[in-house]
């Protein structure tokens, strides 16, 4: 590649990077400023989140005695593998310059790295509540990837690759009503499951709760404090921005840039950012209509997940005209 | 509507047969008996909605009447009926479940693919319009058929046949544009009636059992 | 347009049934409800009885601008209607009336028994004449519908959950059956456009070459497995021994005769159409196959049953299994032997199942064990009982013998369809002997037993005369004079109704 296109893919990454770590604490409190509304509250500022951060940053950590590497390692792996899966989705450009690293395996790899390494540091401080945080999340991983590969796989059938990249670009550029509606929104209901499941918000984990009974993503943060937490904090808002990221982009691609002039770019990224709010309102929505499964009714739902992504693969080989 | 192209028109029947697929598998996931009801009146809306647009890109005026018929009955006197009895039976979850939901979603998404299969040979000289929602069709049946058998409340017996008989209509507007018209106010009379039956029979078996847990009928032997 | 009188027949016989049902509701005593219900069958006997020689000398009746027809096959099983209908109600004045005097049922719920029992002969004859398969459907499922309460009227817990799995799997059964009904409908559609004729009998059949295979094919099992549950073929008949047994015995009997025959019918005439356009073959096999298995397993659990109406439930899979065989087989003995059948096994069962409610009014149990010397406490009964439980075993001086050798000949003769070879058609033939040998020693032990011996002390001697004696006197005459002689317009209709299935 000549060297001002390395240049400009470079600065597209940065910006990439920057726009989603940014962003990420935004969504969460555009939610938990929306569930407070919801539930006639005033609520916390929209930009509490990265007040929050601030401080968890200025903060001194406090590590047990008890743990080993793993503990101190983690929150820099789950933070680095969170941003460099967000890193494949496109965002603001339909063309990722590091498209060319990773597809939607590598996707789920980073974050299954990611969730793998979480559930090692709950064990790690050897206390009740890291362990049963594991061993419930482990429950919830193994359940959704699955369902998760399956209505990826279902998107990347009607687009012809796994590559994120030309997924998106190619479903952007065709006009009109897009072709194969039914795998298509089998998929998506699929996935948008699998996104409450894997970013732990009701019902399958309730985000707010330290109550034994009902912890699985707080369990295993439990031991964090001062930057360590913050790194944790702010990798499981990318996790769930990237989430969003992924509906919102392979799903409704419409607006994103097809090339990188600034025009388009600026648009895109307008566009993205109304398109994830959106979806973010709608999980505050959720939030507030649903309460919180019993763990074991949390397979009942991933298993529909399941079967939702599987049919939608289904219907796309049977479908077709 | 210059849009609306037999094509596009296809895949919106296709996916309106779709939603009324998704619905089955809500029902057999659900544990809630009043879910379960007001799922089936969602289906039924669906129902009515997909015939609609089959009326409206073929040309068929009964079907609407059906359609219409199918909302008022399927969409509200039947939920209606049902609510009242479980209001009065005073049972509001299946407890225990003779297969459990995982599973029951899997065999309901191997009985989609069977469906499909039977069908093949039949829907490759269809309609272009509604080819697929035949086979969709047989699946809602045989998925009705399995909810039957996998659960035991006798409400949720009688959810799962007017869920068949939805399957049922679906096909006959998906395969034929829909049955002669005496036909099908014969069905819908049909079923009305069976529904009300079953919503007496419920009442006298709550009197005699204390319970509509089907499983507790099991005094008649070989 | 004129009026013949083949016209007011048929308008009679749908309106009869209607008019008295509705009636029933509104009647005080119950003298009065017996006299219409006697009044209603009356002219309906009388009204297929015209209907039955106009057939006879014209061939196909149509009526109503082609909403009703009847041809020899719809004639021969009004006609079984008609006479079962008779004797029933002949029958239910001194049941009933038993009934009532003992306080078993409140006087008011005898007019909403009137009112279902019209509904169901209405439901059944519609469902024999009309000429629409969706119709027919429709009339099928009402007789579900129809009969629900009828089998759990004592309201008991056993009547209760006898009637919820009826109505379950019935319902099930003919909702399959209407996907078949679809089925046909998309193939005819397909030859003659959009009409909405295109499910008439007689556009089916006037076009039933050209109607596609595969269709036709999975049309047909669709078909055969919805109606084969109102008949009560293995697998799909475990509904059965426990409707006819909880069933009150006038509505035992209308099951067992009646309504298992109409819906044979509606397999017959959705197999008239199906095999001309596919081979006779298929679907020979699988009412072979079916009735084989419904008639071994039927007579094993007839050796098990301790309660006598148990029994004849299973007596009656056991015999449409027979029907099945020989209908499944085909050629002109074959179909004859199996429409032969049919008549005898309606006059038969419901014979049986008369005697049964006397027994078990008399009795008050249904234990076998329990019920002996009936020759000694109830004659006539009694004799009802050995001449019907004879017939049933297919006893050789009863019609029931000749139409079973009939069946067997036709096994012999023609082979089991599907090609199974000489070995498959001697094993069969020698699983049918077999099994009837077992129905007949197990019928027999059974009911002699119950005739014969010592009666016990607490039950009321003698049987005074009651209109209910009618019935048996009916049904016995029929069916010991239908093994001397055939009367010829049966057999006529027979003959004729046997050519139109393909036997001719």
């Amino acid at each position: 590649m000549p060297i001002p296109a390395i240049l400009s893919a470079m600065a597209l990454s940065v910006a990439h990077a920057l726009a989603l770590l940014t962003l990420a604490p935004f969504v969460v409190g555009l939610i938990r400023k929306l569930q407070a509304r919801f539930q006639c509250r005033r609520g916390a500022s929209l930009f509490q989140p990265y007040f929050d951060l601030a401080k968890l940053f200025r903060k001194q950590p406090a590590v047990s005695t008890a743990t080993s590497w793993i503990f101190t390692a983690t929150p820099y792996i789950v933070f680095g593998s969170t941003l460099t899966a967000g890193l494949l989705v496109p965002v603001f450009v339909s063309q990722v310059p590091l498209s060319f690293a990773g597809n939607i395996i590598a996707l789920v790899y980073l974050f299954a790295l990611g969730t793998f390494f979480l559930i090692l540091a709950g064990l790690d401080a050897g206390s009740a509540f890291g362990g049963m945080g594991g061993s419930r999340e482990a429950i919830i991983a193994s359940l959704t990837e699955p369902a998760m590969i399956l209505s990826i796989f279902a998107i990347a059938l009607t687009a012809g690759s796994t590559n994120l990249s030309a997924i998106v670009h190619k479903t952007a550029l065709m006009d009109g009503v897009a072709s194969d509606p039914v795998p298509r929104l089998m998929a998506l209901a699929a996935l948008f499951i699998v996104t409450l499941a894997e970013t732990g918000r009701v019902p399958v984990d309730n985000p707010a709760t330290h109550l034994e009974l009902t912890m699985i993503h707080e369990a295993m943060v439990l031991e964090y404090s001062g930057r360590y937490l913050a790194l944790l904090e702010w990798a499981s808002a990318v996790k769930l921005l990237v989430f969003l990221t992924l509906i919102a982009n392979v799903f409704f691609p419409w607006g994103i840039a097809t090339a990188p002039t600034s025009q388009a770019l600026a648009i895109g990224a307008a566009v993205y950012v109304v398109k994830v709010s959106v979806l973010a309102a709608l999980i505050g929505l959720i939030e507030c209509m649903f309460a919180k499964l019993r763990l074991f009714r949390v397979t009942d739902l991933l298993g529909v997940a399941f079967i939702l992504a599987l049919l939608g693969l289904l219907f796309f080989y049977i479908l077709q005209d | 509507m210059p849009w609306l192209t037999p094509h596009v028109g296809a895949q919106l029947v296709d996916l309106g047969s779709v939603m009324l697929l998704l619905t089955c598998f809500a029902i057999v996931a659900q544990r809630r008996l009043s879910a379960c009801v007001d799922l089936f009146a969602l289906q039924s809306v669906f129902l009515a909605m997909t015939a609609t647009l089959v009326a409206f890109l073929t040309g068929t005026r009964h079907i609407y009447i059906a359609a219409a018929l199918t909302v008022a009955v399927k969409g509200f006197v039947i939920p209606r009926v049902l609510r009242r009895v479980i209001e009065r039976l005073n049972v509001t979850r299946e407890l225990v479940m003779n297969v459990n939901v995982p599973a029951s979603l899997l065999i309901c998404g191997a009985l989609v693919m069977t469906a499909f299969f039977i069908t093949r040979p039949i829907i490759s000289f269809g309609h272009l319009l509604t080819r697929n929602s035949l086979a969709i069709a047989l699946a809602i049946v045989l998925i009705g058929f399995f909810t039957m058998i996998a659960r035991q409340k006798a409400v949720t017996q009688l959810i799962a046949f007017l869920v068949m008989e939805n399957g049922l209509f679906l096909g006959a507007t998906a395969a034929t544009y829909g049955m002669p018209l005496i036909v099908e106010l014969g069905v819908f009379f049909d079923v009305l009636v069976a529904a009300l039956i079953a919503g007496i029979y419920t009442n006298r078996l709550q009197d005699a059992f204390d319970s509509v847990d089907t499983s507790r009928l099991s005094e008649l032997k070989e | 347009m004129t009026v013949t009188i083949t016209t007011m027949a048929v308008a009679v016989l749908l309106c009869a049934p209607f008019a008295a049902g509705c009636w029933s509701l509104l009647i005080r005593t119950s003298r009065q409800l017996h006299l219409v219900n006697l009044g209603s069958m009356g002219l309906l006997v009388a009204a297929e009885i015209l209907i039955a020689r106009t057939v006879l000398t014209q061939g196909a009746v149509t009526a109503f601008d082609e909403m009703v027809y009847i041809d020899a096959l719809s004639s021969m099983i009004l006609f079984i209607i008609g006479i079962v209908g008779l004797a029933c109600s002949l029958y239910m004045r001194s049941y009933m009336d038993e009934q009532v005097a003992r306080g078993t049922v409140a006087p008011n719920r005898l007019n909403l028994f009137f009112f279902l029992f019209h509904m169901f002969l209405l439901a059944m004859v519609l469902a024999t004449v009309a000429n629409s398969l969706g119709v027919q459907w429709v009339a099928i499922e009402a007789t579900t519908l129809a009969t629900t309460f009828l089998i759990a009227f004592w309201r008991r817990r056993e009547s209760l959950e006898a009637g919820w799995k009826y109505l379950i799997l019935c319902s099930v059964g003919i909702s399959l059956a209407l996907f078949g009904v679809v089925l046909m409908y998309y193939s005819s559609l397909r030859v003659l456009g959009d009409v909405s004729s295109a499910l008439n009998i007689t556009q089916l059949q006037a076009i039933a070459t050209q109607l596609d295979a595969h269709i036709l094919k999975l049309a047909f099992v669709f078909l055969f497995v919805g109606y084969g549950t109102k008949v009560g073929l293995v697998p799909m008949h475990s509904w059965l021994p426990d409707a006819y047994a909880e069933a009150p015995a006038p509505v035992a009997a209308m099951l067992a005769g009646v309504l298992e025959t109409v819906a044979v019918y509606a397999i017959l005439r959705s197999r008239g159409i199906v095999d001309q356009a596919v081979s006779p073959e298929f679907s020979g096999s699988l009412l072979a196959l079916f009735g084989l298995v419904s008639f071994s397993i039927a007579a094993l659990f007839l050796l098990l049953q301790h309660n006598y109406k148990r029994m004849l439930a299973y007596s009656s899979i056991e015999h449409m299994g027979l029907a099945m065989v020989g209908f499944g087989v085909g050629g002109p003995i074959g179909i004859f032997g199996g429409l032969f059948h049919l008549v005898n096994h309606a006059f038969a069962k419901s014979l049986a199942f008369f005697a049964a409610g006397n027994i078990h009014q008399r009795y008050k149990t249904v234990e076998i064990g329990e019920v002996h010397g009936v020759a000694s406490v109830m004659p006539g009964s009694a004799l009802a009982l050995l001449v019907a439980g004879l017939a049933l075993a297919a006893l050789p001086p009863f019609a029931l013998f000749a139409s079973e050798m009939q069946i067997v000949t036709a096994l012999g003769t023609s082979g089991l369809p599907g090609g199974w070879g000489s070995r498959g058609v001697s094993g069969s033939i020698l699983l049918l002997l077999l099994c009837s040998l077992v129905a007949f020693a197990a019928l027999l032990y059974r009911i002699t037993g119950m005739v014969w011996g010592a009666a016990p002390a607490a039950v009321t001697r003698g049987e005074p005369w009651s209109t209910g004696h009618l019935s048996l006197v009916l049904l016995g005459l029929l069916l010991v004079g239908l093994c001397w002689v055939l009367p010829s317009p049966l057999r006529q209709l027979l003959d004729m109704a046997s050519a139109l299935l393909g036997g001719g």
